[in-house]
């Protein structure tokens, strides 16, 4: 098979000698190499915040004679390899490769075994990690519990090094102690989620080598205690790995890695129609076909964890009007755009929660399309003749401008609301949304959600309960059920409350709920690769065909 | 005046561009929507968590105090801190620097190699098959967006008949050179050297080409048809003489100054070019600064982008003064 470098090595040397043995009349070739690994083995889940166990320890080494090199073209490279100082999806694939955190997820979203092979929650609601033993970083020093504490203590606390974007990604974390192999983290209250937090966020550094070095060498070296060693960083460009021979986790297949990216998407289906590259990332729809049809790819899509929509601000008519609210619902023909502006890949959502997710109420049905009912409730919420305006962001979602333009089209084709779009460039959407105050919010515009949490609490209390950073919406009884979860010991009592929420979320229905997303591949025949559900791009799991 | 103090002038006067280019890079940062702590902040992040990431990037500070600080640094060689790569801009700008040269040099290669020996032609032998496929070459080239035409050659040339690469930038121009000394093959790294740089620098040079094409052939006509050149033929100066090397030197003057300021719009405007090739450019470091709100590598990056344009259109006047000396007195 050929990868990004691979082809790069590939097609350079067979130029090279090509172009050599028409000249000097030389040839060549190239070998493959892999060393030798014992299987590890998988962990158990620990799902829903309840307390797990690593199977066992697995025996480092990698691929053995079998390995091979993979690419993979992403839209955009990383901003830095700080795996603590960014809050994007991309660096996190790149940086990812080469950091762990104490758990980590399966390809579903199931919290599974990572730096730590044992989670538990104290008797004062505390959460204590027991490291595995035998971790080594890139480095070759081993991992201790002092370098776990400190990473987490770097993401939460501005006192020790930086002011991560990160800091609110595992809740409100009072104290961080390190004990023998084992770190125990207090939270102000009772934090229910905070597995779930800990299998998403937080990659551990050597507390020393972070020390010892600064920013900017931070940014362009890593020393983790993941699959991949970095073993070449061209900032923006690319980034390249070797597989790591002592690590603790499963024989990792993959000998050498290459991560690049090309915006155009046009561009990386090229390079995967070419053999250039092995995956590539958000393959629009308009290119599934021609990577259906070739003979040396295939495209394997997932649902994602992020939900598409349409924001109504519930303070400023005609939104303010739940009854103009469920028009709205009713009034765009969401089946009809997965179809024909996503070609399927979406599947239609009727609660702020994905199926999968904690919090998922199943009962829930999505609005179905029916113009006339939005016209009568349009009519009765007293706004007929309502002239609205629908604000999207361009070239951030997966076709956001074609669905809001469906949208807005449909929502104008009711005999008694006008509606308009307007394309915002994202950075200046953003701005307004994220803007602390809700008077400054636009009245109604499309946004995306990615919860990688995979917790319902993780979309609604940002973006519906009243202190929501990206709220529209003040509901006292929301507000309470959210709180009621929040501080529940019980899993199967917070389960019920957040359906209840979402049952809620539905009537009150402060969004026109659209779609949930699916992350689109295109993948070489020569492997057999899986995505996840997180968005995060895993290689080490890929086989070769 | 005499020709140093001219090239003098040039440069003070290109030393004020580069100036204005600072100060209005700075500016927009200001005036174009969209905070830099968005790119850095997930969208959820507490107001708490933005107010702490605005003091650690500098951001709270006065505009002036701003502005001061960053010409302070600059004139020391400092151009800042991405504080989205948390990484020096001098070092993510000059990396990128060798690429954007390299293409915009290949496509100059490209273009000039091409265009004036078409324009000539063209010019010499007009009204026949020639002239009329040159013209029809050249206005095709000039009316062909280079983002169509790149991914045309790439789907034609990379993807179908698997001859170049469709994108990136795997061998430069440095490691065809160090393979003179070193144990690759001279002849294989210059293919593969080949492969990845022909297709973006057609892209990019074929405008480029065209409309060259377009100023040699109306250039020459107009040279071709004056005074001095009946007066040389009537001496009886053989005809190649005539058109080389007086007609054809008379018409490179504006050619000149057009290949200067195209070279440096190459420099600066191959940014679609590298987004459609992936190239490793400063084109694609722009984009992606812009995208992300990376406020210093934007303004480091576009300085670098003026400052060569400045550079590129001093020194066409001073080799456009050389050639003509009553531009020096102008």
């Amino acid at each position: 098979m050929r990868s990004d470098n691979d082809d790069h090595i590939n097609r350079r040397t067979m130029l090279t000698y090509a172009g050599t043995a028409a000249a000097i009349g030389l040839a060549g070739c190239s070998g493959n190499d892999g060393g030798d690994g014992s299987d590890g083995s998988d962990g158990s889940d620990g799902s829903d915040g309840s307390d797990g166990s690593d199977g066992s320890d697995g025996s480092d080494g990698s691929g053995g004679d079998d390995a091979f090199d993979i690419g993979v073209t992403m839209g955009q490279m990383d901003s830095g390899l700080d795996p603590q100082d960014h809050a994007e999806t991309n660096t996190e694939i790149i940086v990812g490769q080469a950091y762990e955190g104490l758990l980590d997820r399966d390809k579903q979203g199931g919290i599974i075994a990572g730096l730590a092979n044992d989670w538990e929650r104290t008797e004062d609601g505390s959460v204590r990690f027991t490291l595995r033993d035998g971790v080594t970083f890139h480095n070759g020093d081993s991992l201790t519990a002092e370098d776990a504490a400190f990473s987490i203590r770097r993401i939460v606390f501005d006192d020790v090094g930086i002011a991560s974007p990160q800091k609110n990604d595992l809740g409100s974390v009072s104290e961080v102690v390190a004990g023998d192999g084992e770190v125990t983290v207090s939270f102000e209250g009772f934090n229910p989620i905070a597995f779930q937090l800990f299998a998403t966020n937080c990659e551990v550094v050597q507390r020393s080598w972070i020390e010892e070095n600064d920013s900017n060498y931070i940014n362009r070296n890593a020393n983790g205690t993941g699959p991949f060693v970095v073993t070449e960083y061209d900032s923006g460009n690319e980034v390249a790995y070797e597989a790591y021979d002592d690590y603790w986790g499963d024989d990792n297949p993959v000998d050498g890695l290459t991560m690049s990216a090309s915006s155009e998407s046009s561009t990386r289906v090229n390079r995967l129609l070419a053999e250039e590259t092995d995956i590539v990332t958000n393959v629009p729809p308009q290119e599934v076909s021609r990577v259906e049809s070739s003979d040396v790819a295939g495209i394997n899509s997932v649902p994602s964890a992020r939900i598409i929509f349409l924001q109504m601000r519930y303070d400023v008519e005609p939104f303010s009007s739940q009854q103009f609210r469920q028009a709205m619902n009713h009034a765009v023909d969401v089946e009809s755009i997965v179809e024909n502006v996503l070609n399927g890949f979406g599947s239609i959502t009727g609660q702020p929660t994905l199926e999968g997710h904690v919090g998922h109420n199943p009962d829930i049905e999505p609005y179905p399309y029916d113009p006339e009912e939005a016209e009568r409730l349009v009519e009765e919420s007293g706004h007929a003749g309502a002239e609205i305006t629908l604000q999207t962001p361009i070239g951030r979602y997966l076709g956001d401008v074609e669905i809001a333009q469906a949208a807005a089209n449909q929502i104008d084709s009711l005999s008694n609301v006008s509606c308009e779009l307007e394309q915002r460039e994202f950075s200046s959407l953003v701005q307004d949304i994220t803007t602390g105050n809700i008077e400054d919010k636009p009245h109604f515009n499309l946004l995306g959600w990615g919860n990688a949490e995979f917790d319902g609490s993780q979309t609604i209390t940002p973006l519906m309960t009243t202190d929501g950073a990206l709220t529209i919406l003040e509901n006292e009884e929301l507000d309470q059920l959210l709180a009621d979860a929040e501080n529940t010991e019980d899993p199967d009592e917070r389960v019920e409350t957040l359906q209840e929420a979402n049952q809620l979320a539905h009537d009150l229905a402060p969004w026109v709920f659209l779609h949930q997303q699916f992350s689109v591949y295109g993948v070489s025949s020569d492997i057999s690769w899986e995505p996840r559900s997180d968005e995060f791009i895993d290689p080490d799991t890929a086989t070769r065909q | 005046m005499s020709f140093g103090r001219f090239v003098l002038k040039r440069s003070l006067q290109g030393l004020g561009v580069v100036w204005g280019v600072v100060t209005v890079v700075f500016a927009l940062r200001f005036v174009t929507p969209g905070s830099a702590i968005n790119a850095v902040a997930p969208l959820d992040a507490s107001q708490e968590t933005r107010r702490a990431i605005a003091t650690e990037l500098g951001l709270d500070q006065p505009l002036y105090v701003q502005y001061g600080q960053y010409i302070f640094d600059l004139l020391r060689g400092d151009m800042g801190f991405s504080y989205i790569r948390g990484q020096e801009v001098v070092g993510l700008v000059f990396a990128r620097l060798p690429a954007t040269v390299e293409l915009a040099l290949a496509a100059s290669i490209v273009a000039i190699g091409l265009s004036i020996p078409l324009g000539v032609l063209s010019a010499t032998r007009r009204n026949e098959p020639i002239d009329y496929g040159a013209t029809l070459f050249s206005l095709g080239g000039i009316s062909t967006p280079n983002f169509w035409l790149g991914i045309m050659l790439i789907l034609i040339f990379a993807v179908e008949f698997d001859v170049f690469n469709t994108s990136g930038r795997g061998v430069d121009v440095g490691d065809v050179a160090l393979s003179v000394i070193g144990s690759e093959p001279f002849v294989g790294t210059l293919l593969a050297w080949l492969a990845y740089i022909t297709l973006p620098a057609i892209a990019l040079g074929t405008y480029f080409m065209a409309l060259i094409t377009r100023l040699t052939r109306s250039g020459m006509l107009d040279e071709l048809g004056k005074g001095y050149v009946q007066a040389a033929r009537a001496k009886g100066l053989p005809d190649t003489l005539v058109r080389y090397k007086h007609a054809l030197r008379n018409t490179l003057i504006p050619v000149i100054t057009v290949l200067g300021l195209q070279l440096g719009t190459l420099i600066g405007g191959a940014v679609i070019t590298e987004a459609v090739f992936s190239w490793p450019g400063l084109g694609t470091l722009v984009i992606d600064s812009i995208n992300r709100r990376d406020w210093p590598v934007l303004q480091g990056s576009l300085i670098v982008i003026g400052t060569s344009f400045v550079l590129v259109n001093v020194l066409v006047d001073a080799v456009y003064a050389y050639l003509d000396p009553q531009v020096v007195n102008d």
